[in-house]
Order: C-alpha cells, then structure tokens, then sequence
C-alpha cells in the first residue's frame, strides 16, 4: 500500500487493531514534533507514553523536524520536560543539524558558510565542525551599498532567523553570484504555527526573498525533500519499507514520507485538516495526490490504545 | 503595426514616429539615466521633445523617492522638468489605496519616508516606517501589538526590513480583510554609482510567502501606471509613445495599453531576448515585443533637430 506510484493514498481513518496491525509491519517509526507529540510547550495528551510503548515493544522511533530554532542537546531538554522519558539526542533530527551534516558529509564544504538563521543552526554547524562566516554587527561605515565581503565564504545557508535585515540578503545575494557559492535552505515552511491559532513567519518566506533576489533555486535539506531520511539512515539503516511517518503537515510532512517511500499516517491534532488531506487525494496532480496520507488518526494517543489491548 | 515589430529605429522612421504620436513616457533608471548620471545626449532629447511640442513623462516603479525628488533629480541632471510629469510607484500607490482600494484607515507601511510622504499627502496615515528590530521572545510575536486602524499593507523598498516587519505584516495579513498592495515586483534596485542591491521584489516575495497571499501589484506592467497619467492628462493611447529598457516591465506595459513602444539598450533587456520573445508562440512573451529598438535614445536627436 506504501509508495503505490500515481496515487490512490485513502487516506483512511485507523482505530484500535488496524493500528495494531499497521505498527506490526513497521520496525521504524518516525514522528514529526510541532503538532504531533507537542503542540509549544504542552506534550499532546498520550504521546509520550506511546513513545515510550513503541520502543519498549521494539521499534525503533525517530524524531523529524523542520524546526531549526534549537540545537539536539534543547531538545532533549524540552522532551524531558515535557514528559518524554529517554528520548536520546541520537534520536532527534532537526533541519538545523541535518544541514551541518549536510554541508560537512555531502557537499564536503572546503570554507565558510555565510548564515542566515539563530543561534540553533550556528551551534549545529559550530558542533559539526563547520566554520562559520563571522557576522559582524555593526562596522562602522557599512551599509547596504557596500558590504565587505569574506573570500573564503563557499556556501550560504538560509533559514528562520529573528534578526534577518535587509542588509543580510544584500550580502547573501553578493555571495550567491558565484555559481561555485552553494545555497542551502534549512526548511520551506513560510510560517510556523504559535500558540492560539496564530503564526509566525518561517524559513520558506526568507528562503523565498533570497531566491527571488538571486534568480537562483535553493537546495532544501529539510521535509518534504529526501536529505533528513538519507541522514537517519546513513546512520541506523532504515528500510523504507518498514518505515512509518506520523505528521501533522501534508505538504511537508505525508510529502516526505512519500517521497521516502514510507507509510504515512496524519494526526488531526496539529495543522493539516481531513478535509485537506481529502482534497489532495481527490486531485488530478500526481504531485499533489503524493500530499495525501495512506492513513489518519485523531492524535497519537490512538496509537496507545492500539498498543495497550 | 501589428505586423512588422521589433524594427531598427532609423532617421526616418524616427520622424514617422515622432509625428504619430503627442506624448512621450520614459522610463528612468537604464534610459534617461543611470544611477546619477544622465545618459549622454538624454536631456537634450527631452527638452527638445517639449520644444516640439510633445509632452514628455516618466514612469518608473522605483519607490524610493516622491514626485518632487524626482523632479529634483531631474533638474540636477539638466532635464527640462517637473513634479506632475513624475509617476513613481510612491506616489501611484498612495493613489491606488485611496481611488482603487478606497481605503479607509491607516496602512501597515514597510517602506520609505518617500512613500509616507506620499500616502500623507493623499490623506492615508501609514505606521510602521523606519527601523524596526525584534524584541522579546518568539512567543511574543503573535502577540505584537496591532493598530486596529489599519487596513492595508503596503510592501515597497525598505533598507531597514527585518523579520520583525516581516512578522508585522503577516499579522495584519492573517485578517482576509486587510487589503494587500506592493509597489512593484523589480528584484534588483539600481543604486547611484551603478550597483543594485536587492529589490521590492525580494521583499514582497517574502511577506507573500509568509501570508500565503498573493499582493495586488501598482507597477509596471500593470495598467494602472498608465491609467494613473492618462486620467490627469487625457491622454490618447494611439497617439502615446512608451520608451523604456525592459521587455518584462516597460514594453509589457505598453502592449497592455494599447501604446507604441521603443525599447532602448542602453540598459537591461537586449534584442536577442525579443527577438526570442518575438518567434515564441507564447501570447504573454508576444507582449513583450517593442514596436522599435534603439542604441539610445539619443539617435533620436538628428529627427528631432532636423
């Protein structure tokens, strides 16, 4: 049923056994967090003791993020606080670290790269040993006209950052003239949900104003591109086949399971409605119907129940 | 005319030309002038121009100065000029929210104190001009303070955006009822002294993105540049003459309007790219093809003296 090419994804609604017997096909489980395990600081109702259940009945459970805001060793901080037991930093992959691994193991940067994004991408890349071009703040006599440049700068990296200036894409745009220059993005989302329903601007809308400003297209580590599962399993050797995606985003998170070739499985209690999911099944573009999830569930405590019968 | 486009603009071409029509709008940046300099010969053309009776316009989507900077520069650089004869995405977009939009209440402005000027002046309040750098933490900025008063956002040029304006926009955004307006969608904006740094464009793809909603666009080559110079001045789109460097902006805008149009190279778009627009089976890229192409708009001076 998983990866059936062109489509036909039912998007079908799982209870109790048909859970059961979907988890007794899939060794790996991988979950996206915002919207799935936790909605900001509250752990949704459950989750962390299917996570818990899941591994004590085996599988192996990954976390897939496109949030890059926090370096591995905060989350880890924040799956404790929020009730999550043992949740290795291992475990976790975030935008922010699979671009480091990204830029150190795949394009094997020989220089610097040039950062747009917070303080979580800088400590990925600081910890995976790749230099940093060094920002400094306010040079006297610097302005958009004429920025210095650094030589050694071979890449630029653009993702969420809250102190993204017009003179940050000025000088990112000035490093994207060389073609040898490489041009990552962390992650395309254009917003990030808050608390209460409300939003807030993400990567994808930056990522955009250096692409326009570039004329070029950036390379996209995070969901729904392939990079983040390449990076997993380079390192735990995951099946597709006997890999599943839990996510609370079609167009990011079902999109990169199918890519992947996983199983996907929709939870309700994040972003993507069912209604949507519905459309995207039910419309003529094969790339539109790879958005629809084979499965759906109310939340992640379904699964509990599942495994606790 | 239909028929033969894209053709050299000779001597005597230029007199048919010149008599056919009884105004000329210009272009600025890549036509009358780059950066700060004039392009040699342009104001000789202009101020002949008028002195063969023709009135003479400009029209460019930089937003970054109003009517009376332009008019200003104009005169630096020797063109026989003035304010009213200026249609820049400033002043056209202040006059867009008021008689399109008729918008009524403030507009969430990211953009220049050019642009404010010009929204004051045709009685709209903007907020949100000058720099405007993050403060607090994430969970704050859903919760920025909103001026309930406003009911548009406007994007033109802004050296000083920043995530937090970005954040601002997306706010008033999020309500479907605030209207959504952006000066223009050029993505590099030339500078004095001949660089460019990133443009509107840029700028605007990002408060897009960030929205999920598309902007309605004042500049070329949307119509209503035209329409903003025609309605003061009654003009007659036959007897009009379009000269500008861009396929994309300027000779679109032209075709959309019913005008003649004489691509210059003395700036972007090159002959080749409409000739390739030419032999495209394409309607949108047919648009994009000038009546006439010229060196500089120089070589009119001969017809225009003779």
């Amino acid at each position: 049923m998983a990866g059936a090419a062109g489509g036909g994804r039912g998007c079908v609604t799982l209870c109790g056994a048909q859970i059961r017997d979907l988890l007794d096909a899939k060794h790996n489980v991988l979950f996206d967090c915002d919207g799935v395990i936790w909605n900001g600081e509250t752990a949704v109702t459950g989750a962390p003791e299917v996570v818990s259940l899941l591994k004590q009945r085996g599988k192996r459970v990954f976390f897939v993020t496109n949030n890059c805001t926090r370096p591995r060793e905060n989350y880890v901080q924040k799956f404790s606080r929020l009730g999550f037991t043992d949740v290795a930093e291992e475990e976790i992959f975030s935008s922010a670290y699979c671009s480091a691994a990204y830029l150190r193991d795949v394009a094997r940067l020989q220089g610097k790269v040039y950062v747009i994004g917070c303080g979580g991408v800088l400590k990925e890349l600081r910890d995976a040993g790749v230099p940093v071009a060094e920002e400094e703040d306010a040079e006297p006599g610097a302005s958009i006209y004429n920025c210095p440049l650094d030589p050694d700068v071979k890449a630029v990296l653009v993702g969420y950052d809250e102190n993204f200036t017009f003179m940050k894409l000025a000088k990112a745009c000035c490093y994207l003239r060389s073609s040898e220059c490489l041009f990552l993005a962390t992650d395309p989302d254009p917003w990030h949900p808050l608390r209460g329903g409300r939003v807030t601007p993400g990567s994808g809308s930056l990522t955009a104003a250096l692409e326009t400003a570039s004329s070029r297209k950036a390379t996209v580590i995070g969901k729904p591109s392939r990079f983040m599962f390449d990076c997993i399993s380079s390192q735990f050797g995951l099946d597709p086949a006997h890999s599943l995606m839990i996510g609370d985003r079609l167009e990011t998170d079902v999109l990169f399971g199918s890519n992947c070739g996983l199983a996907t499985v929709l939870t309700l209690t994040g972003v993507s409605t069912l209604q949507e999911a519905f459309a995207f099944r039910d419309s003529q573009e094969p790339q539109q119907k790879h958005c629809a999830p084979d499965y759906v569930v109310e939340s992640v405590a379904d699964i509990l129940q599942a495994l606790e019968e | 005319m239909a028929a033969s486009k894209c053709t050299r603009l000779t001597g005597v071409l230029s007199r048919q030309l010149l008599d056919s029509v009884d105004s000329v709008l210009f272009d600025c940046d890549g036509v009358i002038w780059r950066g700060d300099q004039a392009i040699p010969g342009a104001p000789e053309v202009i101020n002949s121009l008028k002195k063969n009776r023709k009135r003479v316009f400009f029209v460019t989507n930089n937003s970054t100065k109003t009517r009376q900077m332009y008019a200003d520069k104009l005169g630096k650089l020797g063109f026989n000029a003035s304010a009213d004869e200026v249609f820049g995405t400033a002043y056209c977009s202040a006059v867009y929210l008021k008689n399109v939009c008729k918008l009524d209440g403030k507009v969430y402005l990211i953009g220049s104190n050019a642009m404010r000027q010009e929204l004051e002046d045709v009685g709209i309040r903007p907020v949100g001009v000058g720099p405007d750098p993050v403060s607090g933490v994430q969970k704050d900025w859903a919760n920025v303070p909103l001026d309930n008063e406003v009911r548009a956002v406007l994007v033109g040029f802004d050296e000083h955006f920043s995530y937090m304006k970005l954040n601002r926009a997306l706010q008033y955004l999020c309500n479907p009822d605030c209207q959504f307006v952006g000066t223009n969608t050029d993505t590099r904006l030339p500078l004095e002294g001949g660089k460019a740094v990133p443009g509107t464009g840029c700028l605007l793809k990002a408060v897009e993105t960030a929205a999920q909603r598309q902007a309605q666009v004042v500049g070329k080559p949307n119509i209503f540049m035209f329409e903003c110079v025609a309605s003061q001045f009654g003009l007659d789109p036959e007897r009009c003459l379009m000269v500008g460097d861009r396929l994309d902006t300027d000779i679109m805008l032209g075709s959309n309007c019913g005008l003649k149009t004489l691509l210059t190279l003395t700036g972007v778009s090159t002959v080749a790219e409409a000739e390739a627009n030419q032999k495209s089976e394409c309607p949108q890229r047919q648009k994009m093809v000038p009546d006439y192409y010229i060196e500089s708009i120089a070589d009119i001076l001969p017809a225009l003296q003779a």
